[in-house]
């Protein structure tokens, strides 16, 4: 148990070298790495594992990825960017993913947070609101 | 009793007195034309003397009498007295039962009156008794029967409002459900890419402009 909080805050404090003025880096996770690699913990795989998770949220937390059935111009993702970083406060990338499923429209995704400007969710709340 | 029996031997004594009284009248009316010169004698002696009467007859009369009505008395009257005397008891004895039961009949037949007369009365109080139970009772469970008759209309009432309520909820559903999905169908298959590209740049602009 006590070990289990150690890794954790290891891996805590990994995610947090690996940041380069608040946002993960790839070249910041391979520095990272490599000092791993040298260092040598005893409970490596674990280290590696807690890491790999806390990093992953970080990356979630940092990325907004916007579902559409189209291509969507870089106007609008530049928008979408700069609107998410102000509400955030943080640097959020956008990555965009395709969904046929929306039918037109955009769906975003921060984290846990979701914002749906799709024709389906548009479609699926009036459908609940004559319920 | 005995008055009437002393009454009776005077009344039976008298005949025989002058009777005996006459015997001695004739032996004396000899003796009277003898004796003429002595009219003037006494009025009582002349009494005597018109009826008859020597005073020795008499009173050996008289003891004879007595004697006759004493024995008669003792041995006749007083026993015949005893049994008429017992007999009048008796019969006053049984004049009293009669009395006393006639008494006792009109009690028992008062109380027997009484008696009915209560039972009528208990009868009767029993059965308005009786009748306002009965009364109060198809009151009551009238205005129960109504009660429950009221909450069962109530009940089938609600339970028919849900279940149109519930019904209205399934159509409304089932409707949206069908518009959303034809609607889906429809704009898919409708929309070009292009209106989907504009669509959703459009979308994207109005989420990244959405609370500024």
């Amino acid at each position: 148990m006590k070990r289990d909080k150690k890794i954790t805050q290891l891996a805590k404090k990994l995610v947090e070298l690996s940041k380069d003025n608040g946002v993960v880096t790839e070249a910041k996770v391979g520095e990272v790495l490599a000092g791993l690699k040298q260092v040598k913990h005893r409970h490596h795989l674990t280290v590696l594992k807690a890491f790999l998770v806390y990093l992953r949220r970080e990356v979630a937390l940092q990325t907004a990825v916007v579902s559409t059935p189209a291509a969507l111009s870089a106007d609008a993702l530049a928008a979408i960017e700069a609107k998410f970083s102000s509400v955030y406060g943080r640097t959020i990338t956008a990555v965009i993913k395709q969904d046929t499923s929306l039918i037109a429209g955009v769906r975003v995704r921060v984290g846990d947070d979701v914002y749906d400007a799709s024709v389906s969710g548009r479609l699926q709340r009036l459908a609940e609101s004559v319920n | 009793m005995k008055a009437i029996f002393i009454t009776l031997l005077l009344a039976l004594s008298l005949p025989l007195g002058l009777y005996s009284a006459e015997d001695l009248h004739v032996d004396s009316h000899d003796a009277a034309s003898v004796a003429g010169e002595h009219a003037e004698q006494g009025v009582i002696s002349e009494l005597a003397g018109n009826f008859g009467i020597t005073w020795p007859t008499l009173i050996a009369q008289m003891v004879n009498f007595i004697i006759v009505a004493f024995v008669l008395y003792k041995f006749a009257v007083k026993p015949i007295a005893a049994t008429l005397d017992e007999r009048q008891q008796k019969i006053a004895d049984g004049l009293q039962y009669a009395e006393e039961m006639k008494t006792q009949l009109a009690e028992a037949e008062r109380e027997r009156a009484e008696k009915i007369k209560e039972a009528a009365a208990q009868a009767q109080r029993i059965l308005t008794e009786s009748r306002e139970q009965s009364k109060e009772m198809i009151e009551q469970k009238t205005q129960e029967a109504a009660a429950q008759a009221e909450a069962i209309i109530r009940k089938a009432s609600e339970a028919t409002e849900l279940e149109r309520q519930k019904m209205l909820s399934d159509v409304r559903q089932e409707v949206a459900r069908l518009v959303v999905a034809t609607s889906s169908k429809v704009l898919a298959r409708d929309l070009s890419d292009t209106e989907k590209q504009t669509f959703s740049d459009s979308a994207a602009k109005e989420l990244a402009s959405a609370g500024n």
